[in-house]
């Protein structure tokens, strides 16, 4: 857009023993420069633990000055302008505690339910040099930075380089043009990385070090049982780096994400078979259904808590006061949940099945396995796989008629993320273009489903609320009523959610998908002499 | 971007002093503010330093051929920009007039800075012209300053005759006392009438100051230059009000 193109902010690289004050002294003959005092930025910077403002391109830090706080959210193309808010107090743990604001608007649809985690600490000693027009009104800003990197909780500081940024004020181009040629001769360079990844870098880490997206790339000829055995190192890492978060309840989504590497992790176990011995199946595929099982409850609460805004709004406006003993009841319920859940991620038997899983995992394997497929070329194993449960979902789905009881749509489901989590796992044995639709088509499916499921099973779960809400004592009638208006809604919503499924399903079993599959995974197509990149 | 028009068909009534403050406050919170100085004697302008000069004038702006944003400036705080006066403006007018749908031209023009900012302030000039109407067509609310006299009740009054007879009786109307001396009677006794005619009349009222006299003098907005003034405290308490009100 024409509106910014001038706000592009200049930055250089300044060397440990450039002087600012010769770098003035050379502008001050031909300029106005007007010089403020030096300033002191203490900046924490923020983000989600699966960096999700980062990856949206912006910068988000607090900015403590003389007791004053703000916070800030820096667009990194710097072609838009930063958006500030005055902070009343504490940085608050998710956006939509922020008072409405630009900023809240900007940030809170990035983060959603994430919670806000310091990342790190930067102190910034800021000299500002104004050049003025002759109304002495400011027309560029020069601001030369020396900067120290800290970890988020304390700790060793490092020093970042010396940067020298022009900030140009809009609607006055040529004063900015003007001291970028005087400062032409100096020969500056541009910094290589952003402040906060600069700081991250000084500190030992780098940004977006997390995901919970899976990200493999094998070799085709890869021993089944060691690419096998990567996949469930990479689910493991996930699990064990989402225990602190989960433990000290930061948001919603770590457990979350502890939960989808155990469900992988059993996925892996029972689907990618005969690479293991059945003893070491049977063990882990129990032990991580406990896991499982344990934390279930604590994600149920959770869920309707953030479920829970939309259930207000599903109620006509005089009836939305009725859910508050409701919201009350699940708070103290994700609580208690919680505390047990903790008990249980502490406790022995939690412990020992990480550490001897991990144990197994980064031990040599075998070599010459019991498991049939252990040292089969991976690409064979995978492919055998995904067929089978491909065409096990096809039968089961094209079976199906609009009669057919619900319990076969979520059996449906269960085979569908199977399906899925294989070809997560293994897709980069194939080619991106092709198994990327298949993975797009596979997942409207799986979200069709699970919305006709989930709605079912908050509904049911919602009348088991009530009767647990009554049993515990008094609870309003009108709550009562407010709780079975919603019950009927949510019926009503997965009716709309078969009609759903049944329109997806057609779009994933069209000829066109059929046909990719095949060439990926049929027999046919794996006893072609080269099976590389298919 | 939501518009704020700050408004009255008397002059010298603290009007800019207000749009000034006003936006100052907003930029302050993170609102990119926009202000435009649509008065020819350029007040606003001048409070910010910057030139009265729109190349080409109100008469290419409102033909198109030159673009709204080409001419903004950056004032000397951060968030806070300005489209600034002309002395072309006083015969907007006429320009208006010779335009299609004379009374949309403003909104016309408007709509492509509104992805570049979340607040527009319109320093109107005063009477009731084609310009004023634009800005009550295009505006979400209507900052009317108020100085509490006999005169300034009627002239309020004939401002809402206006807006039933020309289909804007929905307007946010919000009208304040500016420029308040409590030593007089009148000041006292209109205070306590108009409210009670009016209900939209906003509580916040600035008293009159020599610190926001001096406004000319610093060339900055008081609540830059002294936040703890007791006028600059009114100031604050009115965006608070207005933000309310308007669902800024």
């Amino acid at each position: 857009m024409p509106v910014n193109s001038q706000l592009q902010a200049q930055q250089h690289r300044l060397d440990p023993e450039a002087d600012p004050e010769k770098i003035v002294g050379a502008l001050s003959d031909r300029f106005n420069l007007a010089a403020e005092h030096e300033r002191i930025l203490d900046s924490v910077y923020f983000d989600s633990f699966d960096w999700r403002l980062y990856l949206a391109g912006g910068l988000l830090h607090e900015e403590r000055e003389a007791g004053a706080r703000r916070l800030v959210w820096t667009p990194m193309d710097e072609a838009a302008p930063p958006v500030t808010y005055p902070l009343p107090g504490e940085v608050p743990r998710f956006a939509w505690d922020l008072p409405p604001s630009p900023l809240r608007a900007r940030i809170a649809p990035l983060l959603e339910m994430r919670a806000l985690l310091p990342q790190a600490q930067v102190r910034v000693s800021r000299r500002t040099f104004r050049v003025l027009d002759d109304e002495e009104k400011t027309v560029l800003r020069l601001l030369f930075e020396s900067s120290e990197a800290r970890p988020p909780m304390g700790g060793e500081t490092q020093a970042l380089d010396n940067r020298l940024r022009l900030l140009p004020v809009r609607g006055y181009p040529e004063p900015l043009a003007q001291v970028q040629k005087a400062l032409a001769q100096l020969q500056l360079k541009a910094p290589e990385q952003n402040p906060l990844a600069e700081a991250l870098t000084a500190l030992g880490r780098k940004p977006v070090e997390y995901s919970s997206k899976l990200n493999f790339s094998f070799d085709p000829n890869t021993r089944a049982d060691q690419a096998a055995k990567a996949i469930h190192l990479h689910l493991l890492n996930t699990i064990e780096v989402n225990i602190a978060g989960t433990k000290a309840d930061l948001d919603s989504e770590f457990l979350h994400d502890l939960r989808v590497a155990v469900r992988r992790t059993r996925s892996a176990l029972t689907q990618v078979k005969g690479v293991f011995e059945d003893a070491v199946v049977q063990r882990y595929k129990e032990g991580f259904g406990w896991v499982g099982q344990v934390t279930g409850p604590t994600r149920d609460m959770h869920v309707y808590l953030l479920e829970f805004e939309d259930y207000r709004k599903a109620l006509p406006e005089r009836f939305r006061a009725d859910l508050d003993p409701l919201h009350r009841f699940l708070e103290e319920h994700q609580k208690s949940a919680h505390r047990q859940l903790v008990k249980d991620l502490n406790s022995p038997h939690f412990r020992t099945l990480l550490k001897t899983w991990r144990q197994f995992l980064e031990s040599p394997p075998p070599k010459r396995p019991q498991a049939p497929k252990a040292a089969l070329p991976i690409v064979e194993v995978a492919g055998q796989r995904i067929w089978r449960s491909y065409k096990k979902v096809m039968q089961d789905g094209s079976s199906l008629t609009p009669d057919s009881p619900a319990e076969r749509l979520h059996e449906l489901r269960k085979d569908c993320k199977k399906l899925r989590y294989l070809i997560e796992f293994f897709s980069s044995l194939y080619t991106e273009a092709k198994i990327k639709p298949l993975i797009k088509s596979l997942k409207r499916l799986l979200d069709a489903l699970g919305s006709f499921q989930d709605l079912e099973v908050q509904a049911d779960k919602l009348r088991d609320l009530a009767h647990q809400m009554a049993d515990e004592g008094k609870v309003p009638a009108d709550t009562l009523l407010a709780m079975g208006m919603l019950v009927d809604g949510l019926l009503r919503r997965q009716q709309a959610a078969r009609g759903e499924f049944d329109a997806r399903f057609a779009d994933f079993s069209e000829s066109k998908n059929r046909r990719l599959f095949k060439t990926l995974f049929s027999p046919a197509a794996r006893s072609d002499e080269n099976p590389g990149h298919l | 971007m939501k518009i704020l028009g700050i408004y009255n068909i008397k002059g010298g009534v603290g009007k800019t002093a207000a749009a000034v403050n006003l936006a100052y406050l907003a930029a302050c919170e993170g609102y990119r503010t926009l202000v435009w100085d649509l008065d020819p004697q350029a007040a606003a302008t001048y409070y910010f330093r910057i030139k009265p000069n729109v190349k080409g004038g109100s008469k290419k702006l409102i033909k198109g051929k030159t673009e709204a944003d080409e001419h903004i400036k950056g004032t000397d705080y951060e968030n806070l920009d300005l489209l600034p006066a002309d002395f072309s403006y006083r015969n907007m007018d006429l320009t208006l007039g010779d335009a299609k749908k004379p009374a949309q031209q403003l909104i016309k023009l408007l709509r492509p800075l509104s992805y570049a900012y979340d607040l527009l302030v319109l320093d109107c000039p005063p009477s009731i012209s084609l310009v004023s109407e634009n800005v009550f067509r295009a505006a979400d609310g209507l900052v009317v300053p108020t100085i509490p006299t006999t005169l300034s009740v009627r002239t309020y009054e004939q401002l809402k005759d206006f807006f039933q007879k020309h289909d804007l009786a929905g307007l946010n109307l919000m009208p304040f006392f500016s420029m308040v001396d409590r030593r007089k009677n009148m000041h006292q006794k209109v205070m306590q009438e108009l409210p009670e005619r009016f209900p939209e009349t906003l509580d916040a009222a600035i008293p009159y100051a020599s610190d926001v006299e001096r406004m000319g003098i610093y060339r900055t907005p008081l609540n830059a230059y002294d936040a703890h003034a007791p006028a600059a405290l009114a100031y604050e308490r009115l965006w608070a009000e207005i933000k309310a009100r308007t669902g800024i």
